[in-house]
């Protein structure tokens, strides 16, 4: 079974939704895809890792104490050479070189998870905006795309599945709420920082949409049926940053991870946001076909003129539904968010293993007035407790939106059937169709 | 293991998906994997004695043949190793259409190693139909020569010839990276992949 399964949480998107690759077929790779964040940490606090953990703290102490602002490109280098250099340490190392390759790569995905973890505040665009500083060019295109990426959702967030290519077969009751629970997996992308968490949030969106294939048996139309659904999801989203964390994958997954599947489906996602992106009102083809377009597409135009202007009124409450570029989060917003630090009580444990010295503490002032919360200063109760209460209240929406997707099932069933598969979204999606039909 | 990553191209309808699907099912099935749905799928197969019995596997990307999502084809061939240029031999327009995609593949690829196939699919049509309502197989072997493809004829509904299209590929393939390949095969070393360029720099930023 997988390794996650009895140590509670594990901090990673697994846990409230579920593995990307697991659970799919019976002739799974199980070595392949051992995960588990707690066995590495484990093994760094071995003193043979010393070198390990020596090398990994003077990366990340030079890293942010060398130069204010890193462009992008310089950013990525710095860090794939890093973990190259270190990846090739461990082999050599007392404390790793003799466990499997399925626990060197486990130790591999853990690196990338802390450094990036430390890094995230330097390294994910959204976050640098309000450090005027350590912001350049390359961060804040990030952020301008987010902004078009985002208008340009709202300009044509009213067409329906037709417009779309979406097979007539697949537009049924189901379809909108399976395309809202994709949009609400993906938008998970956002609770996390290390750039496999945020892949699996991917994964996880797209498998959704594979469950809506399946339950109208179209999972052999390939790509023809899945891209016009991913376009439809993303319409239909609420994704913050979007553009900036599909980036941010890009640039700071660790290359040999980044392949086969998971590769497949964040090109597909690239291509579905630059397909959007390039939507304009003349390209429409079905301007012809829908007398009524004009006229849905001016309403529209209305609805967006308020929705800015409530924005420019109240900018807090508009900045987490739809983030505006005159709204920018503060960093400290997405610092504290993510689940996979502040939930993880044996990351907190190591506290003195990332002692402040070596730590991000960032010097504005505005950054330490918000964060009473720093998840260096939480204790590991605290944290257990915060994890826990996270973890429930995700559950919970699961659990309300599977109950409003298979309105046909006993609403005690469909508990019973979460409970039974941890959660995991795509699982449960599986079994409710099947007991749906 | 060495994987490489095989793109389909070609309009709707012409049996892209038809064809992997067969691919995958003919195939011996000792090292398939479970895939997330059926727009990604890796296939493993086994060259024969000629080329080392080497094993290789494909991870086979499809796209979306609508015109109107022609625009994202770029995302999923970079990088590619090869391509499978998909038409239907019952369909004579879609032999103009492969070509463009040809063409656009030795544009923005612009890749020597890039080993593309022509592929003319449901071959079980042929002996129904007038011969001039089908593809002119001459015209199809002809372009493939001019521009070094390999050129294949199938048809996914009998199985005919699909095999054959993966192990010609692979055989180019396997040729094409014998060095990476013997490499490969000394210990500490199972896990190459031709995908994507590595950084091998020295590190920087660490002291
Ligand atoms: N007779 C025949 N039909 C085929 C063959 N290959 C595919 N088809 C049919 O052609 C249609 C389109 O196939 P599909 O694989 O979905 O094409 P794609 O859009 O290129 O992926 C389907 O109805 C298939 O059953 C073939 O070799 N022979
Ligand atoms: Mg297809």
């Amino acid at each position: 079974m997988d390794a996650d399964d009895d140590k509670g949480f594990n901090a990673s998107p697994e846990t409230i939704s579920e593995k990307p690759l697991a659970d799919v077929g019976e002739n799974l790779d199980e070595k392949n895809n051992y995960y588990d964040f707690q066995a590495f940490l484990k093994i760094m606090r071995d003193p043979k890792a010393d070198p390990i953990v020596k090398h990994t703290k003077s990366f990340i102490r030079n890293f942010v104490s060398q130069r204010e602002n890193w462009t992008t490109s310089e950013q990525e280098k710095l860090i794939n050479d890093f973990k190259v250099f270190i990846y090739d340490k461990l082999l050599t190392n007392e404390a790793f070189r003799d466990l499997s390759d399925a626990q060197i790569k486990n130790a591999k995905e853990g690196i990338e998870k802390l450094v990036m973890g430390k890094l995230y505040y330097k390294c994910f665009s959204p976050c640098l905006v309000n450090e005027k500083r350590s912001s350049d060019a390359t961060h804040e295109q990030d952020l301008l795309d987010d902004a078009k990426l985002r208008d340009k959702i709202l300009e044509f967030r009213f067409l329906g599945p037709e417009h779309l290519d979406i097979i007539p077969d697949l537009i049924n009751g189901k379809l909108h709420s399976f395309i809202a629970l994709s949009a609400k997996e993906l938008a998970k992308i956002n609770q996390y920082r290390s750039p496999r968490d945020k892949m699996v949030c991917v994964l996880n969106s797209c498998k959704v949409l594979f469950g809506l294939l399946k339950h109208n048996n179209k999972l052999n139309g390939g790509a023809d049926h899945f891209v016009p659904l991913l376009i439809f999801t993303l319409l239909k989203s609420d994704v913050p940053h979007l553009i900036s964390n599909v980036r941010y994958i890009e640039r700071f997954r660790f290359p040999s991870f980044l392949m086969g599947e998971n590769a497949y489906y964040l090109s597909t996602l690239q291509g579905a946001v630059n397909f959007i992106l390039d939507m304009d009102i003349d390209s429409i083809s079905i301007l012809e076909t829908d007398k009524d377009f004009n006229k849905k597409y001016s309403q529209n135009q209305e609805e967006i003129k308020d929705l800015k202007k409530q924005e420019l009124l109240n900018p807090k409450d508009s900045s987490t539904k739809f983030p505006h570029r005159t709204v920018s989060p503060s960093p400290s917003e997405y610092i504290l968010k993510p689940l996979d630090d502040a939930a993880n009580s044996v990351l907190t444990k190591l506290n003195d293993f990332w002692n402040t010295s070596t730590s991000p503490t960032p010097s504005s002032p505005e950054y330490e007035d918000r964060s009473p919360r720093d998840h260096q200063e939480i204790d590991e109760h605290t944290a257990t407790v915060l994890a826990q209460q996270m973890e429930h209240k995700e559950q919970e929406n699961t659990l309300q939106t599977l109950q409003l997707m298979f309105p046909d099932l006993d609403p005690d069933l469909i508990r019973d059937v979460c409970i039974a598969s941890k959660y995991r979204v795509g699982v449960c999606v599986d079994s409710l169709l099947e007991m749906a039909e | 293991m060495l994987q490489f990553k095989l793109v389909l191209l070609g309009d709707s309808s012409v049996g892209k998906s038809s064809i992997v699907h067969r691919f995958v099912k003919d195939s011996f099935d000792e090292y398939r994997e479970s895939t997330i749905g059926a727009a990604f799928l890796s296939q493993t197969i086994k060259l024969s004695e000629e080329y080392d019995e080497q094993v290789l596997k494909f991870e086979i990307w499809d796209t979306a043949g609508q015109e109107r999502y022609k625009s994202l084809a770029p995302m999923y061939y970079r990088n590619a190793n090869a391509a499978l240029v998909v038409y239907d031999v019952t369909e004579p327009d879609s032999l103009p259409k492969a070509k463009l995609w040809v063409d656009e593949l030795k544009e923005k690829v612009n890749d020597d190693k890039l080993i593309i196939c022509l592929v003319g699919n449901k071959l079980d049509l042929v002996s129904e139909r007038e011969s001039t309502s089908l593809v002119d197989e001459a015209d199809a072997r002809e372009f493939a020569q001019e521009n070094n493809l390999l050129f294949h004829q199938v048809s996914a509904k009998t199985g005919e010839n699909v095999i054959k299209v993966f192990q010609d590929i692979g055989e180019r393939l396997y040729l094409q990276n014998k060095d990476k390949i013997q490499e490969s095969k000394k210990p500490n070393n199972n896990n190459i992949s031709l995908q994507r360029p590595s950084t091998n720099d020295s590190q920087s930023c660490c002291s």
